[in-house]
């Protein structure tokens, strides 16, 4: 059976984010995950898509169980909600996937950086290969024409503006508050760019490391601060930020209590970028503490997609077309092969035979044997050039496999007859 | 009920209908629309009561003195939202205030305390009425972003802090005239122990703790907005016993 396309995984549409912040892969793993996908049977190309919102393995394999053993390497958790996608409708989620029409905020310009670092990874450490490489390259360069060809990334909003905008409504002007931006990654970057621009006062930046927490708080004119005085922070914060790698929550419902207690009841809005998430959930109970998740986010940023609704057809229609060219190529450059062997088994076949009847017919003159050669050349063209035409035609269809089946064409021929 | 009387209830009743309207499909000029309708509602009843004024007209006078309140409010923090509130709670009052019989007066009812527990307890009533529809609008705003679901109701709500905090506003003021009128009301009448008085008592030590409670330990939000309902609902009580203990007929004349 000839490699296809597969793509294995689940996202905030199959999954809540208490599933997906447990089935998340931390960056010093990837490698390891792709050896692991790689060992799998069948599987020859492999690439694995993890961010706070998804999880997706994007492979090439062959064999009708790769699919469900890729489905089964991410555990047991996922089952329930892993989407197995093969074939044309893997390439087409993978294209969706990078220009944004699958994210949570539909048309946010993180996940495009994200895929391109998860196949850069993939390449790296060779579990990436030409096939993936290929549909990589189309997959970026329709998200690139979404993005300039139509307006769904200006009306965009990220997940940070949707938290911000959310602040508003519990606080009201955010000029003059006070925000805590708990750990230092890209997250809490854009989220204190956010803050900055609703005018937030004081931005302090707490970290597990002081250096990263004291070149982030450089970067965005705040304050670095240490996150073991974090009760005292979210005692002082109107706004606190959460994004850290921690698998333990950060922020607890105790902590919120004790914080809102000591603030006199201002309320607080706890924004939770993190997967696994920062803050205990059950902190969202405590009076005046508003707690909202990245699931929390989506759905609120789901409001603006109605919005947008004719962007994201034409989106979707750039998609289409690009996906269609990689596919064209993709049948073309699969169907080739299927040609050559056919046409080389055919003129082997038509050589031998040629050479057998100028040995029984006894001696000619070149030019006898010549035309004798030349007819036989003309019979394999003649018989030839309708199946040539189909197969160009309807290249990687069922007919290049039927082709295949019925003149009992292998991928080895070439080298079979080349060395018999 | 006099015409213009009758001319106020059916602008407050079609600002109430546009405010409502307005919260389901939020046009831009619906508000606008509201408001005047509010203002023209306010303006005929204002007129009812200056060409026939008399005592038991003061659930009039309270009404009227909410609508002015909102208006105000609305036109210092923008507050359409409130208005779909405040609006049916004037409508559903309006019917009462105008129903009253002329039972008699309490003694010396032409006294300087008279006219400072009417004017105190009206304007009292009506800052805590408005602090009642604001209650409810942050009530409701909170349960939808604690609920993770900001809705229709969230969407047109200004901040639930700046709710929280204009609630406090009309909360003290409402207190420190509902503490005049009852001071004034034992002048009034001193002997006087009844229902109305009872009500309006726990009203006050209710809204006495939320005071206390606010300005001691920062009491806010939720909490805050639940009393104020308490309190609003017992001072409710404590009007219901008064159109009770004045038996309730038509009034005419307003």
């Amino acid at each position: 059976m000839a490699p296809t396309f597969v793509d294995v995984g689940l996202s905030h549409k199959q999954a809540p984010i208490a599933v997906r912040e447990r089935l998340a892969v931390p960056k010093d793993e990837l490698p390891a995950r792709l050896d692991a996908l790689r060992s799998i049977a069948g599987v020859r190309e492999a690439m694995l898509v993890s961010t706070c919102n998804r999880i997706e393995i994007f492979a090439v394999a062959e064999g009708a169980n790769a699919g469900a053993e890729l489905a089964a390497s991410l555990g047991p958790l996922a089952s329930p909600h892993a989407v197995v996608r093969n074939g044309d409708e893997a390439v087409r989620h993978l294209f969706r996937v990078a220009a944004s029409l699958d994210s949570m905020v539909i048309g946010e310009a993180q996940i495009l950086g994200q895929v391109k670092e998860a196949a850069a990874l993939a390449k790296s450490t060779g579990a990436a290969g030409p096939l993936l490489d290929r549909a990589l390259s189309r997959a970026v360069a329709a998200a690139r024409r979404v993005r300039t060809e139509t307006a769904i990334g200006r009306g965009a909003v990220s997940l940070s503006s949707v938290a911000v905008e959310l602040a508003r409504k519990v606080l009201g002007d955010l000029a003059g508050r006070t925000a805590l931006l708990i750990g230092a990654g890209e997250m809490a970057t854009l989220a204190a760019r956010e803050l900055q621009g609703a005018g937030v006062r004081e931005l302090l930046v707490a970290n597990r490391s002081m250096a990263h927490a004291a070149e982030l708080a450089r970067q965005i004119g705040g304050v670095a601060v240490s996150l073991q005085d974090l009760p005292a922070l979210l005692e002082r914060a109107d706004v606190a930020v959460t994004s850290t790698g921690s698998i333990e929550p950060v922020v607890t419902r105790a902590m919120m209590a004790q914080a809102v207690k000591a603030r006199r009841f201002r309320p607080v809005f706890l924004i939770d970028l993190a997967v696994p998430r920062n803050v205990e959930p059950s902190a969202n109970e405590v009076e005046n503490v508003y707690v909202y998740d990245l699931d929390d986010l989506e759905r609120v940023a789901a409001q603006n997609r109605d919005l947008r609704g004719g962007e994201l057809g034409r989106a979707e229609a750039i998609v289409e077309e690009e996906l269609r060219t990689f596919l064209a190529a993709q049948r073309e450059r699969s169907g080739v092969p299927v040609l050559a062997r056919l046409r080389q088994r055919a003129q082997s076949i038509a050589e031998g035979e040629v050479e057998r009847a100028l040995a029984t017919l006894g001696p000619l003159s070149d030019r006898q044997a010549k035309s004798v050669r030349a007819m036989a050349a003309a019979i394999v063209n003649k018989l030839l050039h309708a199946p040539t035409q189909r197969l160009r035609d309807e290249a990687g269809g069922p007919l290049g496999t039927a082709a295949a089946e019925l003149f009992d064409l292998r991928e080895d021929d070439g080298a079979r007859e080349r060395a018999g | 009920m006099s015409l213009l009387v009758h001319l106020a209830l059916i602008g407050y009743a079609a600002a109430a209908a546009v405010f409502s309207v307005w919260l389901i499909r939020p046009r831009a000029a619906l508000p606008l629309v509201g408001r005047v309708l509010l203002l023209a509602g306010l303006c005929a009843h204002l007129g009812s009561l200056a060409g026939a004024w008399h005592g038991r007209q003061v659930l009039s006078l309270l009404v009227a003195a909410t609508v002015a309140g909102y208006l105000a409010l609305d036109w210092l923090y923008r507050l359409p939202v409130a208005g779909a509130f405040v609006a049916p709670i004037v409508v559903a009052a309006m019917v009462p205030a105008h129903l009253i019989s002329s039972a008699a007066h309490p003694a010396g009812a032409r006294s300087a305390a008279l006219t400072v527990h009417v004017v105190s307890s009206t304007l009292g009533t009506a800052a805590l009425a408005l602090a009642f529809g604001l209650a409810l609008v942050y009530l409701g705003g909170e349960r939808q972003l604690k609920g993770k679901h900001p809705g229709r109701l969230s969407a047109r709500l200004p901040s639930l802090d700046a709710i929280d905090r204009i609630g406090w506003k009309l909360v003290a003021w409402g207190f420190v005239l509902l503490s005049a009128a009852i001071a004034t009301g034992r002048l009034v009448s001193p002997f006087a122990l009844g229902p109305k008085q009872g009500f309006a008592l726990a009203a006050w030590a209710l809204l006495a703790l939320l005071v206390q409670a606010r300005l001691v330990a920062g009491w806010r939000g939720r909490r805050a907005a639940l009393l104020v309902v308490g309190g609003f609902a017992l001072l409710a009580g404590s009007l219901v016993a008064l159109l009770a203990s004045r038996g309730v007929a038509p009034a005419g004349g307003a």
